[in-house]
């Protein structure tokens, strides 16, 4: 199932609406996130996802930590 | 003979006792508004100006006909095309969201001159109704002429017509200030704090730059309105003065939601301007040198004189005035086929005195752009698509405006859950605003949760072509095409997808 999640890029301007699936992975919510922000913010290797102030696992799939429709997530790309 | 003084309250304060019917069956506390007082605590209620209608009439007939002069002196589409364009773009995008607001604020005006607790202030909102159908008329005339020139300039008449996100915003903010506020808490939101603060943005500020610019028509224009709306905004003072008299907390609270509401609004569309759209070399002051000098200083007196505090979230607007307006108009442009005008992109000469202008954000919001640059570097001029985005933005669930809030680092966007339903604001004044009364907001669909719905598309060109009522022709692009000098010297890899 697709569930549409409001995104915030650390060094972006404006929030974004991402569709990941429940089977997704915490990385591909970074993933997909940059790569939908990369006109305003390049896109970095790694990056970090946060769900109500608390990191989560990357390998963790979005149903398995519990992300619900229109929840916010918060990406924190890593220094290079 | 009586002199004028002396018969003009014969004719303005015409107050008189009811025998077959109430006080409060004619001016009903749901339209006209609380505090409930009697007419006795109002029967003082009076402004600074006095006009009787003779003098009205006389003054606008003036007025209209000095407008008309200028139309024909410098109104041609030849003028306009001899000034730049990053300023006829921000003429499109005032022209735009002007007019339908002017008369929606005819219906507040008109309600406050049959609701308006004294006779006095119901003369003085007949006469708003006046002004404010003739401010519905000056831009719809003047734009005219030029829509065989440019198309854009239609949405002079089509915007508030159609479900463009920006125009969805703007209705929101009217439809609840002008069209459904009751008198009092119109003469505060409108009267008070839009047309005695915010107003002098545009008719101060922007008057100022467009007869820098050479805008001769756009002057008068917004001087003729000035004129009258320095009138009738003289509503809010004596009925605000009231309200603080009886119930100070709602005094404060209208004071505070008015103000952010109309901040968000009014950073838009003159931030976008002064900052952005008027050439570099015109530039006098920026956007927020022209909010300190009008709403810092002089509206904070104000506040101050009748007897209220700043709003409570000062700090985070003092904050907003140094990112809010860039947060939105980068992001913008990345999303320009959206809306119906095109964006100027800032050069090296325009961010060196961006940063100057604001040295507290300036350094968060460039690499935004150098980022952009890079892209139109690595694309060549033309490929319009390349310094786009094409994932859906969000909005703010109270002021339907993009999720700008805060800065590059540290969005502010809050979120709220409310039954079945999630919410999102761009900021905590507007989950403020919306918890203080969520029944006048909840029901109300963003952009984005329209789509989900399925109520808009989510295609995004069939979202500009059905939705947002743009075609390729009208649609926003770079001013320039991206061909900018400063840009040439570039080596241009071919883009791919």
């Amino acid at each position: 199932m697709l569930v549409p999640l409001y995104g915030f890029l650390r060094g972006d301007t404006i929030g974004l609406l991402v569709l990941v699936h429940e089977t997704d992975t915490v990385r591909e919510i970074g993933r997909k996130l940059q790569e939908a922000a990369a006109v305003r913010v390049a896109p970095k290797p790694g990056a970090e996802v946060y769900f109500r102030g608390s990191l989560l696992s990357p390998d963790l799939t979005v149903g398995e930590v519990g992300l619900q429709a229109l929840e916010r997530v918060d990406v924190i790309p890593k220094e290079e | 003979m009586l002199k004028r003084e002396q018969w003009l309250d014969l004719a303005r304060k015409l107050d008189w006792e009811y025998s077959y019917v109430s006080e409060k069956e004619i001016f009903p506390e749901p339209v006209s508004g609380r505090p409930w007082l009697p007419h006795k605590d109002w029967k003082d209620w009076d402004e600074p100006y006095r006009t009787s209608y003779a003098e009205y009439v006389s003054t606008q007939h003036a007025k209209d006909a000095s407008v008309r002069a200028v139309q024909e002196a410098v109104g041609r589409p030849e003028d306009f095309q001899t000034l730049d364009p990053a300023w006829l773009n921000g003429l499109k995008l005032h022209a735009a969201t002007l007019p339908l607001a002017e008369f929606a604020a005819v219906i507040g005006n008109l309600r406050a001159a049959r609701f308006g607790r004294d006779s006095a202030w119901r003369t003085m909102a007949t006469f708003g109704a006046l002004d404010e159908t003739r401010h519905t008329h000056i831009p719809l005339l003047l734009m005219h002429d030029l829509v065989r020139w440019n198309p854009q300039f239609d949405w002079t008449h089509k915007f508030f017509h159609t479900n463009n996100w920006v125009a969805i915003a703007a209705r929101h903010l009217v439809d609840e200030m002008l069209l459904t506020s009751n008198p009092i808490e119109f003469a505060v939101a409108t009267n008070f704090v839009f047309e005695t603060g915010f107003t002098n943005l545009q008719f101060v500020g922007l008057s100022s730059l467009a007869r820098r610019v050479g805008d001769r028509m756009f002057e008068k224009m917004v001087q003729s309105i000035q004129t009258d709306e320095a009138r009738h905004a003289q509503i809010g003072p004596p009925v605000l003065r009231k309200i603080v008299e009886h119930d100070r907390e709602y005094a404060q609270y209208l004071l505070d939601k008015w103000f952010w509401r109309t901040w968000l609004f009014f950073s838009v569309v003159t931030g976008f301007s002064m900052d952005y759209l008027t050439p570099l070399r015109h530039r006098t002051q920026s956007f927020k040198e022209f909010m300190e000098e009008w709403i810092l200083d002089q509206f904070l007196r104000t506040v101050d004189e009748l007897g209220l505090h700043k709003p409570w979230y000062w700090d985070r607007f003092l904050s907003a005035l140094d990112n809010y307006h860039h947060m939105v108009y980068v992001s913008a442009y990345t999303y320009r086929a959206t809306v119906w005008f095109d964006f100027a992109m800032p050069g090296p000469e325009e961010r060196r005195w961006l940063r100057e202008k604001y040295p507290k954000s300036w350094d968060q919001i460039d690499p935004v752009w150098e980022r952009i640059a890079e892209r139109w570097k690595r694309s060549g001029p033309g490929v319009e698509w390349y310094t786009q985005g094409g994932t859906p933005v969000t909005f703010c669930d109270l002021c339907q405006l993009v999720l700008c809030g805060g800065t590059p680092r540290e969005n502010t966007a809050r979120t709220l859950r409310r039954g079945d339903r999630s919410y999102i604001f761009c900021s905590e004044p507007c989950l403020w605003i919306f918890e203080k009364e969520p029944d006048r907001y909840a029901g109300h669909k963003d952009v984005v949760k329209r789509i989900l719905a399925g109520d808009a598309p989510a295609n995004l060109v069939e979202l500009l072509r059905k939705y947002f009522m743009l075609t390729q022709d009208m649609w926003g692009k770079d001013m320039a095409g991206g061909k900018y000098p400063w840009l040439e010297d570039a080596p241009r890899p071919v883009p791919t997808p």
